[in-house]
């Protein structure tokens, strides 16, 4: 018998590979055509993904809706830029987001890990709200005007290196590091401590009676979720040149919680799948009416009506069927797949 | 492969594109992008911004166009957000063409659109923008400011003073946060400059409930004028407490330009009566130009016009006077018509400086009297610019 999160995550992985090979053809595109705009549009979205990613990580697994992950998203963006400002290594920014998300996850994640649900929720919302204040009034930190200035960086890879310039190339490196950073999530959810997580959303008092810590996979997946948000957020710097204090406020924060619920809850690429399409929805119904904020109320709201699991969470089902079916060929599925989601799964 | 055959068409058509862009670039319109607040807090803003810019635009359409070719304006939302407008500002930069850019209103988004400018080889003005920065230490070679910076309004305010009341001790009472320290200190060394004591300064937290709890130490140190920076509601508070508690006799009351505006002047009643402050523009300034423009303003849009509407209407004609002093559009050349450009607005003459881009223009103190603002005194152009501090260019 199959394991059903393990056929789930085989699903996603095949919607990552689909994804993968749409950016490459637009990369293909866009370096033909010499296009700029587009290709620093879907870097934007992407970078914004490992945001929404790093939010799916807390909500879609261990079931925590974190309304203040634009913290750390903030936190790996001001580093980065300050790290750059010195010395201008892409390498060096990324190990000092790094660094400081971790650290500051960790103190972040002894705070809000002592509450559940709805207080959870809160907490992180005001410690993002506190920080990007002190943020937006420390005058060495550029205060309300944020800091300009960081230079367009070479990026080394050895014998070859990439400028962050070249909106081809650049864009190729987020796509890497943002996959890879899926590519990671989706390892370990898929190891013993992914199923210890799934489970503390199911029935968390239960799960001490399993023998498990519910603290340590509660504070490790939180810590992981701010690191892969820092470290998104570190590339944010290179790619436009400047931050400010609104990548932290509220609006970052729940740009990403919106992405999420559009591209589908728990299944880690819908995320990066609704990143996209809320960044490129923003960009042409923006240019098109002024009114683009109730437009994209709208849509939403009649995407959690009439597809409550989000696109991929709509589509995936039918993948795992497939799937199902191309395993074991001649006998037919005897449960119904649709209700087979990791993000769903009940014991 | 099929999909490849539509990858090949959709790469022709944008190679197309291109090519037809550039054939046009001399002869069809000019594009001028516009990234302001269309939806949120600071619409109002952006309302003025649009309507100063479409009233320009209309204007010169009907006279001809800028050096033959006719104005189009494209409006993006900036939201009020560096992170959005600066997407938006790259999408008119490289989607759109468009030869100028302006409109951002927050200052972060306009230090941010500044290095965009630079980065496209492209030009680009803010009519709204007031953080010093923006034409002093972080000052580009890409980015014009025809609106009055803070300095300009505390040094205005400041020649009154020192005119009216020399050598009174002022105190300083500001919200504490960034901004409301940095206009108190901006003010303060005006102040100073021009030989006013201070009596002390405090800072109360943003929406204070109770002000009277700083009054004994205003009151200890017995000063001719109080200097305050904090805005909307906490203006409403802090000017009836004063009323109540007696303080504001014999006391003038001065203060930025967004401590007493028309959406509280309502709610201060009495206790606003006397209070001053330094202004680039009032709909009342008594020039043919000024009474022509808020006619035509009245008229469009049903709504007096404001200093952003006021300075965004000047912005075009000075583009227009720079692309055809320099006989085309392309940057370096509108660059340089631009510097020491001098032009006619509503307010009077204005003169974009060389060193740092930062417009020049006359100044007004305005009063409240009987509930309106008038008025009281024109501080030339000169006298309340303050030195050129940009280093870059």
């Amino acid at each position: 018998m199959r394991d059903r999160l393990t056929l789930s995550m085989r699903a996603s992985h095949l919607l990552a590979l689909v994804l993968v090979t749409a950016a490459l053809a637009l990369a293909a595109i866009g370096a033909a055509s010499g296009d700029t705009f587009y290709l620093r549009l879907g870097t934007e979205a992407l970078i914004f993904a490992g945001l929404a990613l790093s939010v799916d990580l807390l909500l879609g697994y261990s079931g925590a809706l974190s309304l203040g992950q634009a913290l750390y998203f903030g936190i790996g963006a001001y580093v980065s830029a300050l790290t750059l400002l010195k010395v201008p290594s892409f390498w060096l920014a990324m190990a000092a987001a790094g660094g400081a998300t971790l650290i500051a996850s960790i103190v972040g994640g002894l705070i809000a890990n002592r509450v559940r649900g709805v207080y959870f929720a809160l907490i992180t919302f005001g410690l993002a709200q506190v920080v990007a204040k002190v943020v937006y009034n420390t005058r060495e930190l550029g205060a309300s005007d944020g800091m300009i200035g960081i230079p367009v960086i070479e990026i080394g890879f050895g014998p070859v290196s990439v400028s962050a310039g070249n909106p081809v190339g650049f864009f190729l490196v987020v796509l890497a590091i943002i996959m890879g950073l899926y590519g990671i999530t989706a390892y370990l959810l898929d190891t013993p401590f992914g199923r210890v997580l799934t489970a503390l959303k199911a029935n968390e008092k239960r799960v001490p009676f399993l023998g498990y810590s519910v603290w340590r996979a509660r504070m490790f997946s939180y810590v992981l979720a701010g690191l892969i948000a820092g470290l998104s957020g570190a590339l944010y710097p290179m790619l436009r040149g400047f931050v400010s204090p609104e990548l932290m406020f509220f609006v970052t924060s729940g740009n990403a919680v919106i992405s999420v619920i559009l591209g589908g809850v728990g299944t880690l690429i819908g995320a990066i799948y609704g990143s996209v399409l809320l960044v490129l929805l923003k960009s042409i119904i923006g240019s098109w009416t002024e009114h683009h904020l109730i437009v994209i109320g709208l849509i939403f709201m009649v995407c959690v009506m009439f597809l409550p699991k989000g696109l991929v969470g709509f589509i995936r089902p039918r993948i795992e069927q497939r799937l199902l079916a191309g395993a074991q060929k001649p006998a037919a599925p005897s449960f119904a797949p649709a209700r087979l989601e990791a993000g769903s799964a009940k014991p | 492969m099929k999909t490849t055959g539509y990858l090949t068409v959709a790469a022709g058509l944008l190679a197309a594109t291109a090519l037809t862009d550039g054939a046009l670039a001399q002869s069809g319109p000019i594009k001028i992008g516009v990234v302001t607040p269309l939806s949120g807090t600071y619409t109002p803003i952006g309302q003025q911004v649009r309507w100063g810019l479409e009233l320009a635009a209309k204007e010169i359409n009907a006279g001809g166009g800028i050096a033959g070719r006719q104005v189009s304006l494209v409006f993006e939302d900036e939201e009020a957000n560096p992170a959005v407008a600066v997407q938006k500002a790259e999408k008119l930069f490289q989607v759109e063409k468009v030869d100028f850019l302006t409109g951002t209103v927050n200052s972060g988004s306009t230090l941010a659109v500044a290095q965009l400018a630079e980065r496209n080889a492209k030009l680009a003005a803010t009519t709204v923008s007031f953080a010093d920065s923006i034409t002093t230490d972080k000052c580009s070679p890409n980015m014009f400011r025809v609106n009055a910076r803070a300095e300009q309004q505390s040094v205005a305010l400041a020649a009154w003073l020192a005119k009216e009341k020399p050598k009174a001790k002022v105190y300083y009472l500001g919200p504490d946060y960034e901004m409301g320290r940095s206009t108190v200190a901006a003010f303060k060394s005006s102040a100073e400059k021009s030989g006013a004591p201070t009596g002390g300064e405090v800072f109360a937290p943003l929406d204070s409930k109770d002000y009277t709890q700083y009054f004994g130490q205003i009151r200890a140190s017995r000063p001719q004028v109080l200097y305050t920076s904090v805005a909307g509601n906490d203006t409403v508070r802090l000017l009836t407490q004063l009323q109540d508690f007696g303080l504001l006799t014999n006391l003038q009351v001065v203060g930025a330009s967004g401590t007493v505006t028309s959406q509280n002047i309502g709610a201060i009643g009495q206790a606003a009566e006397g209070f001053a402050t330094g202004v680039g523009y009032s709909p009342q300034i008594d020039t043919p130009e000024n009474k022509a423009f808020v006619a035509a303003f009245r008229a469009a849009n049903k709504a007096d016009p404001d200093l952003y509407g006021a300075d965004s209407y000047g912005l075009l004609f000075a583009y227009k006077a720079a692309v055809e002093k320099a006989g085309s559009t392309e940057t370096d050349k509108v660059r340089e018509a631009l510097r020491g450009l001098s032009w006619q607005t509503p307010q009077g003459a204005k003169t974009i400086r060389a060193g740092d881009h930062q417009a020049m223009q006359p100044m007004y103190v305005v009063r409240v009297a009987k509930g309106k603002f008038d008025i009281i005194d024109k501080v030339d152009a000169d006298k309340a610019i303050g030195p050129d501090a940009c280093t870059r260019f």
